[in-house]
């Protein structure tokens, strides 16, 4: 089954190492640089998150969501080297279209910016199991109600692509066109939503009688099949974490 | 005012969450799939709200956005979770102040959820990406704006007034759509006003 | 002291008028099996929800009488309560899945993890229960990958690891195709065993009569009589409850046989027996000619779809069909076999949903491998097994008329069309109704209409009978024999063996990509290796018929 969810289990440090010490790592990289305020720290944390995904051997499945990203820092770069209000100092011209030295300073900090939460974000996303996130976020007490949207999103979402195919064959064995001029294609997307949302909405009633009977929101303390095997590093990484934090605020208030 | 809030955290609401954030991502996938130029990417999110009410609304909206951003490494969707969680609230409310009950009258919500959706994300947009969407349409309109001279927030205003309002007003009429053909028997388990009667 | 006692139980659904349940009292005692049989819409799922508090806790609604079980009043005790001592397991396996754990084993625990029950517990339990299921060997898989008949059986384990005093059972093997059915009756086999407490609604009342120490029939909501299976089967008035007594049961009446108490045998084992005590050489005239027409007329003959030398692969696997040759005629064609067999794929080869890799399709003179599925739409009607994959209409009537106007009809005739087919389909009075607020089993023959709508010259129906009782399979019956007397060709995909006896005239026997055997029903079902190779069951009649010697 195919999963939306992009972890990989590569055996690695940082599939062992505790959810909540990679969710302090990006609050750590993103917080570094914007309260340092100084455009070198970006490429340091930059560089510290292509060693970390490299030390972990997925820095390959990292560089989509990269990719993905581009689109976006090339038309902030159009428009703030372009237009930037504060543009004064031409950098260069290309025919009549004019660069400006502060838009492209201004576009780099945000470039800067994205790249460094979704590599982040990436070491979190590519190495930690929702399961996982799901199990220590409801032993630190967090509702077991919420606990189940989330690993509940991760079941059914492929049910409902699953379904997408069958629904579009269906629609088309009764004459229905999904292909055509923008008219036509509009007026496919309901009857090709309707069924799969229907059915979605309808099977939680039948859902939400098999986790009640099945003890789905007791008041009561639940228990758990496995205990996750600490990982040696967690208090390790933890403290440089932390003190690297310390340090910006100190660093910025002297 | 109590009453538009007034939630039932019920299995049936609870279970109703995760289908709505997967009717989201159809509803995004369909759109791109049928290349529309729309991205009808919080229809569930309002069938939440208009189900469960603003509470639920808004959970949906934001459990979306953290879930999808957090494991699909979509983190420029993370950003936007307090958009969605705006969203799934101000529907919410208009639909429990009536205004889904009438086709005309769902205009008024499908406003409201623009409003809430260009009044949150302007922001976000200056304070992430200096002022553009990441859509075709709407950048084009910031960078005419900013070739004209206007200031960053009305340029950036006007860029996600032109991405939002329509993608939330086709949303909302799908919703209406969807909402009238739920049978009786599946949305009366969302009645938050729902007793038992005793017929001895 | 029993188990279950029920008082005067009435029960409204919200914004309904009709009582669902109206006055119901019964008594249960400790380890009884008693089977709940009726028409749909009797109440059965109803009740059995009342016994385990969902009704009226989650549905809300009105509610009068008292339900007590295991000493637990059903609509004080909080369901979440009430699950350790009464269990439910209902029709559908994929939406009994908590769809928050991703392995058989994780999905088990879950109740356990709910109910707080410490790890060594939990784990001794679960593997006893895995083992009991015999689905231990799949503990480490994806619940949701499973087949339907694997899934049921997780979905039972999940609720006898909580080990409650009574079982639910509703309908379990309703949405499973025979394999499944067959995997989860042995499971039922077991559990009538161990003594517990089981409550069980099935339409297949062959094996309510096995194992049942008692039947409830109901109808309209009410208890119609409470009794032995013998009983309840004798009644003459079980056709107009709308109810078609067990196969046995019938033969027995044709022969004028009866017990001594004057009721009717209702399981194979019995029926032999009564037939051997009497020592009746008698040969009764049973055959397998139901709606069938008995002679294949010239007109029947003239071929409709021939498929030459085709071949096809879901993309890089393995291929499903190498080189097949078949040629369909006018004959009402059912195909059978087990999943896996390659019969979706043949259909939605001659419906154009599928292109061959090689070889050639003809439907008439014209080779269709190249058409598109839009400009076939018209031809070749296809009604796809699960009708909610195709309603989007907020009324019967528009979603029937949807297709008749793809392929342009004009507004009038689509409209004259879908009210002649929803008539056939039993629906007349329906129109305007919300597809959604009618149940599985009329969601299904709205499907089937919407095809019929249509006015295609083949029409392919992928399991029709499933969710089904028996007056929506004679109804069916019907409709196939209507169609067929019209010149139109019906291809069935079907594992209701009963149903293909019946109401076919040619039988396709399908395993791995290749067709086994082809003939009219007698001869299908008359060939053993055929069927075993096949593994398919013989229909109950023929069954019967073969332990009797009577060939």
């Amino acid at each position: 089954m195919n999963s939306i969810s992009l972890y990989i289990n590569k055996g690695s440090w940082l599939n062992r190492l505790h959810p909540y010490t990679k969710l302090l790592y990006i609050l750590t990289a993103i917080l570094v640089p914007l309260i340092g305020g100084k455009l070198w720290l970006f490429p340091v944390m930059i560089t510290a998150s292509l060693c970390i995904l490299a030390s972990g051997r997925i820095l390959g499945k990292a560089m989509p969501l990269v990719l993905f990203s581009f689109t976006l820092i090339l038309v902030i770069f159009l428009i703030q080297g372009l237009f930037n209000h504060d543009n004064r100092t031409v950098m260069f011209s290309i025919g009549v279209i004019t660069f400006y030295r502060e838009g492209v300073l201004f576009a780099v900090r945000i470039g800067c910016n994205i790249l460094n939460m979704l590599l982040s974000f990436g070491i979190f996303v590519l190495t930690t199991s929702p399961q996982e996130l799901v199990d220590e976020l409801e032993k630190s007490g967090f509702s077991p109600r919420f606990g189940y949207i989330i690993n509940s999103v991760f079941q059914i979402l492929p049910q409902m692509l699953a379904a997408r195919d069958v629904i579009a064959d269906a629609q088309r064995s009764r004459g229905m066109e999904t292909e055509g001029n923008m008219l036509v294609r509009i007026k496919a997307f309901l009857p090709l939503i309707s069924p799969v949302v229907m059915s979605s909405l309808i099977n939680t009633r039948e859902r939400a009688i098999a986790l009640e009977v099945r003890g789905f929101g007791r008041k009561q303390k639940k228990t758990w099949l496995y205990d996750r095997t600490k990982c040696k590093w967690d208090p390790v990484v933890r403290g440089i974490l932390v003190f690297l934090l310390v340090l910006v605020i100190v660093w910025r208030i002297w | 005012m109590g009453k538009i809030f007034k939630t039932k955290f019920t299995t049936a609401t609870i279970v109703l969450i995760p289908a709505c954030i997967g009717i989201n991502y159809l509803g995004k996938l369909f759109a791109s799939l049928l290349k529309l130029p729309l991205w009808l990417d919080c229809i569930g999110t309002c069938i939440g709200a208009c189900l469960g009410g603003p509470v639920i609304g808004a959970v949906c909206g934001a459990a979306n956005n953290l879930i999808y951003g957090l494991t699909t490494g979509d983190n420029i969707t993370l950003v936007y979770a307090f958009t969605s969680l705006c969203i799934g609230l101000a529907v919410g409310i208009l639909a429990r102040m009536g205004f889904m009950s009438t086709f005309p009258k769902s205009f008024v919500c499908a406003l409201g959820g623009g409003l809430a959706a260009v009044l949150v994300s302007t922001p976000l947009n200056i304070i992430f990406w200096g002022g553009t969407t990441g859509n075709v349409w709407g950048d084009a309109v910031f960078a005419a704006t900013q070739a004209g001279g206007m200031s960053v927030g009305i340029g950036s205003l006007l860029d996600e007034i032109v991405v939002d309002v329509p993608d939330k007003i086709i949303t909302i009429i799908i919703v209406y759509f969807i909402l009238r053909g739920l049978p009786r028997k599946l949305t009366a388990l969302y009645d938050v006003n729902a007793k038992t009667e005793r017929l001895d | 002291m029993p188990m279950i006692n029920i008082e005067n139980l009435k029960y409204k659904y919200p914004d309904t008028d009709r009582l669902a349940l109206d006055g119901i009292s019964l008594s249960v005692a400790p380890g009884e099996f008693i089977g709940i049989v009726g028409p749909n819409g009797a109440g059965k799922s109803t009740l059995c929800q009342a016994m385990v508090g969902l009704v009226p806790q989650f549905y809300h609604g009105a509610y009068g009488g008292t339900v007590r079980v295991a000493d637990c009043l059903a609509d004080q005790v909080p369901v979440q309560n009430l699950c350790e001592k009464v269990g439910l397991i209902f029709q559908n396996p994929f939406n009994q899945l908590s769809g928050a754990r991703d392995t058989v084993y994780g999905e088990v625990a879950y109740g356990l993890q709910n109910l707080g029950i410490e790890r060594e517990e939990m784990k001794t339990r679960i593997e006893k229960v895995l083992r009991q299921l015999d689905i231990w060997q799949y503990r480490d898989r994806n619940p949701f990958d499973l087949s339907g008949g694997q899934m049921q059986r997780v979905a039972i384990a999940s609720i006898l690891v909580m080990e409650p005093e009574v079982v639910i059972l509703d309908e379990p093997t309703s949405q499973l195709d025979p394999e499944g059915t067959e995997e989860v009756f042995k499971v039922v086999d077991d559990l009538a065993r161990t003594g517990r407490t089981i409550i069980m609604v099935e339409q297949k009342l062959e094996k309510m009569a096995k194992y049942c120490d008692k039947l409830v029939l109901m109808q309209k909501g009410k208890v119609v009589a409470f009794d032995i299976p013998e009983k309840i089967f004798a009644r003459e008035d079980l056709e107009e409850i709308g109810m078609e007594p067990p196969v046995f049961v019938k033969i027995c009446k044709m022969c004028g046989l009866t017990n001594p108490d004057g009721t009717y045998p209702v399981t194979l084992e019995a029926t032999v027996r009564l037939f051997e005590q009497q020592e009746r050489q008698m040969k009764p005239d049973i055959s397998f000619k139901g709606n069938r027409n008995p002679h294949i007329s010239a007109e029947k003959s003239g071929k409709v779809f021939q498929m030459r030398e085709v071949s096809f692969a879901y993309g890089k696997k393995v291929p499903v069909f190498e080189n097949l040759n078949l040629l369909l005629d006018h004959r009402t064609t059912a195909i059978i076999g087990q999943n896996g067999a390659g019969k979706t794929t043949l259909v939605r080869l001659l419906k154009g949903l599928l292109k061959p890799i090689s070889g050639s399709i003809y439907f008439r003179e014209e080779d269709i491998s190249q058409k598109t599925v839009a400009m076939l739409a018209g031809k070749v009607g296809y009604v796809f097994q699960n009708p909610d994959d195709q309603i989007f209409k907020y009324n019967v009537l528009d979603e029937v008329m949807f297709g008749p106007l793809n392929i342009g009809m004009n507004p009038e005739t689509a409209k004259e069309k879908a009210l002649k087919a929803l008539e056939l389909m039993g629906l007349s009075g329906k129109e305007k109704e919300n597809p959604y607020d009618l149940d599985l089993h009329e969601r299904k023959m709205v499907a089937i209409a919407s095809v019929l709508a249509m006015d295609t010259e083949v029409i392919i129906l992928d399991e029709p009978t499933i969710a089904q009782d028996d007056t929506g399979k004679k109804r069916i019956a019907s409709m196939i024999k209507q169609l067929s007397d019209r010149g139109k060709l019906v291809i069935a995909i079907l594992h209701d063996m009963d149903f293909v006896a019946e109401n076919f005239e040619r039988v396709i026997v399908m395993a791995h990509g290749t067709v086994l055997a082809d003939g009219v029903p007698e001869e299908i079902f008359a060939q053993d290796e055929v069927l075993k190779k096949a593994r398919l069951q013989k229909p109950s009649m023929t069954q019967l018929l073969e332990r009797l010697g009577m060939e």
